[in-house]
């Protein structure tokens, strides 16, 4: 039970190798301090793991959590979260998803699911107003994930009727057979990264199905609403929520990265691609999309529509594209929306897939591995994401990603990962504060946990790239920023209008000039805002997360306090990964991005990483091994 | 005065239908009354004023340019609203 509303007040914990059940225990002070999402998952697992587990052994945990706000029909807010250790880290991983599993999550009654053990035979399992059963899955085996949903939604109308709403997560064969980068999807949606899609493999679940006539309550409904109706329309008149991700979606971006030598091109040795206007969102927009959609109580609605055989499926977004387009020097757009419904069938992350085959390629040219890869030529790779799926052939070892691979086969400096976890598409030597991010993300190579600087290095605000000025400190400010508004079960997205529109879309008037030069030298002022977050009593229109608690949760929240979870949660995150092994020394980039210009003739075309990394353990009050200490920990309420 | 290629990217170039033009002209600053007297010439009722395309990064032939930049023969200018977000 909780006194706040939009929690529903229980978290369950399963095991499948003891078939028990229990709840787990998490007090009111644990929500007001963890919130929801991926940092329950990480307390969880701060509480539980003692550095010994092993991904795929029976003690690894599969949580997943919804946040206070999912479910609410706040604007944007249908997140949740999986987390669990990772079979391509090896060390504590979250992956965020849209769609409905978390609303329907909640629905039954459920905060977060937590599953431990393994079971026997392949399952799926089934939650309906808090009960679960385990049905036999021998039938799905083999099933492509949009197969699976299908046959589960006919069973389910079997078995209940054919008015039942449900919400799924399933994986394809590619977790089934433990390739180390397979995804859970969730209706079209995927929680992508990390492998998480392996773990569900390894414990034989096939699909978990939510559903439920639980009521998610409002603290203030009344003034729930009005902010709803205000922060949509907001959201609604933003020129990037309104107009740019609705119409052209992410892919909107591969132009802008073009131009900014950000786009990821032939395994990340150059940041611009010839042929990049065919697989831009233009061309997307022009050639292949049908319509945009979106998540549960999405205004933004940033998803493609595209044909694929006759077929109206979910097209690719930015880091498809440039992943499988520039990077592995395709533009070919009908294929790149082609593989991004294979990998979503197939149930694979297209990042970390991509991005080991762009790895392939380069290692086949340079003769370290003769696997028959080469950029450019890419007709048959259908063919290949299928034979990773199922470790057929070259398949089988692509399935262990890049870092892997080049452990066996020479060629590290090329192998574009950190902690194990490939990058994204934005190529980092053209906006250095984002290559930071990369390098100390607590998950590894990922954009967004990594703070996702690139918004402010060209991709919406335009202060320097190259400088590394007040980088680490705005770092530490965006990935506590962006982890607070993710707790609470908010797309990432919404988080673009908290930028006044007219700083982007007057990017060249005197005032956004002047805030794009007065950033990088306000690093002193992050820093003591993080120091005292107290300083930050106050909400603002700009952020309406605060409000939105207070008025939907009942939570007492202001921005310090806000900040102070996110801040929180990456801490407990890089307390679990500090028993998996992870310092300073993980917190690293190949030699490609740190050591080789991007440009032999500008000396600042590389990521001075060692430089801002000393910065950033210092604005984080970490040690220089890049570790929070005990005394650290506790100040931050983590015991 | 050169002859160079224009490229419209993002929603301009979406809302215009227009791909590519050649245009005549000195720096890039001086494109953005050619545009728009184009892009009035196809839609009479097309709102956007020189404001809008001065707020556009500017590339020319790919490096980001600010738009007192000179033009040569032959250069291919880029111009993209300001976007964000991925």
């Amino acid at each position: 039970m909780t006194k706040y509303s939009g929690y529903m007040g229980k978290l369950l914990m399963i095991d499948l190798s003891e078939g028990s059940e229990k709840e787990y225990p998490w007090t009111d002070r644990d929500r007001e301090l963890y919130l929801g999402g991926k940092a329950v998952a990480s307390k969880i697992m701060y509480d539980n793991f003692t550095g010994r587990e092993d991904p795929f052994s029976e003690e690894n945990l599969i949580i997943i959590s919804t946040g206070p706000v999912t479910g609410t029909f706040a604007p944007s807010s249908n997140r949740f979260d999986i987390s669990s250790l990772s079979p391509l880290t090896g060390i504590s991983s979250s992956s965020n998803c849209g769609g409905d599993f978390g609303f329907y999550l909640k629905k039954a009654g459920l905060d977060a699911l937590i599953i431990r053990g393994k079971s026997e035979k392949p399952i799926w399992i089934e939650i309906d107003d808090g009960k679960l059963s385990y049905h036999p899955a021998e039938e799905l085996r083999g099933m492509r994930t949009g197969e699976t949903q299908a046959v589960l939604r006919k069973k389910l109308a079997e078995l209940h009727g054919p008015k039942g709403r449900y919400g799924m997560v399933s994986i394809g064969p590619a977790g089934e057979n433990l390739v180390r980068y397979a995804a859970v999807i969730s209706g079209e949606r995927a929680a992508g990264r990390a492998g998480i899609g392996a773990v569900f493999g390894s414990k034989n679940i096939k699909a978990i199905v939510a559903s439920g006539s639980h009521e998610i309550k409002l603290h203030d409904k009344e003034k729930s609403m009005e902010h709803h109706k205000k922060w949509t329309a907001a959201l609604k008149a933003h020129p990037i929520t309104g107009a740019q991700l609705p119409r052209l979606g992410t892919a909107g971006l591969v132009s802008s990265m073009q131009m900014n030598g950000q786009l990821a091109t032939r395994n990340f040795s150059a940041g611009r691609f010839e042929d990049f206007e065919k697989v831009s969102g233009e061309a997307l927009a022009e050639e292949e999309n049908i319509s945009n959609s979106g998540c549960l109580s999405c205004p933004i609605r940033c998803s493609r529509t595209v044909d694929v055989d006759g077929k109206k499926v979910k097209g690719p977004e930015l880091e498809t594209l440039g992943l499988m387009g520039a990077n592995l020097a395709n533009g070919d757009i009908k294929l790149v929306c082609r593989w991004n419904h294979e990998l979503d069938e197939l149930g694979m992350d297209s990042i970390s897939c991509a991005g080991t085959i762009a790895w392939a390629m380069e290692a086949n040219e340079k003769g370290l591995w003769d696997n028959g890869l080469k950029f450019g030529q890419v007709d048959d790779l259908s063919r290949v994401l299928e034979d990773i799926a199922f470790r057929r052939g070259i398949g089988d070892e692509l399935a262990e990603g890049s870092k892997r691979l080049s452990d066996k086969y020479g060629g590290k400096d090329f192998a574009i990962q950190s902690k194990g976890m490939e990058l994204s598409a934005y190529e980092p030597r053209r906006a250095v504060g984002q290559g930071l991010g990369y390098a100390v993300s607590n998950r590894g190579g990922c954009h967004l946990n990594g703070g996702y600087l690139v918004v402010l290095e060209g991709l919406g605000l335009n202060i320097d790239r190259q400088t590394p000025k007040a980088k680490a400190d705005l770092c530490m400010f965006m990935q506590d920023f962006m982890e607070a508004i993710s707790l609470c079960g908010h797309c990432l997205f919404t988080s673009y209008a908290v930028f006044p529109g007219f700083l982007i879309s007057k990017a060249n008037s005197p005032i956004p000039r002047f805030v794009n030069f007065i950033i990088p030298h306000c690093g002193w002022a992050v820093r003591m805002l993080n120091k005292l977050p107290g300083m930050a009593f106050m909400n603002m229109p700009l952020i309406p997360y605060t409000y939105e608690l207070k008025y939907a949760v009942g939570m007492k929240m202001n921005i310090g306090r806000f900040l102070r979870i996110g801040e929180r949660s990456y801490n407990v995150e890089r307390a679990v990964n500090a028993r998996f092994g992870v310092s300073a020394e993980k917190d690293k980039l190949p030699k490609r991005l740190t050591d080789v210009l991007q440009d032999p003739k500008d000396p600042h075309s590389r990521v001075p990483l060692e430089k801002m990394k000393k910065v950033y353990y210092r604005a984080r009050g970490w040690g220089s091994d890049g570790l929070p200490s005990r005394k650290k920990l506790r100040s931050l309420g983590i015991r | 005065m050169a002859k160079v290629k224009l490229k419209l990217f993002g929603l301009l170039r979406i809302d215009s239908g227009i791909k590519e033009l050649e245009l005549e002209a000195s720096t890039v600053r001086e494109l953005y009354p050619l545009l728009l007297k184009e892009l009035r010439r196809r839609d009479p009722k097309c709102s956007l004023e020189e404001k809008d395309l001065r707020a556009c990064v500017v590339a020319v032939n790919d490096r980001r340019v600010k738009p007192g930049a000179r033009l040569s023969p032959g250069d291919v200018v880029c111009l993209l609203p300001p976007v964000a977000g991925g």
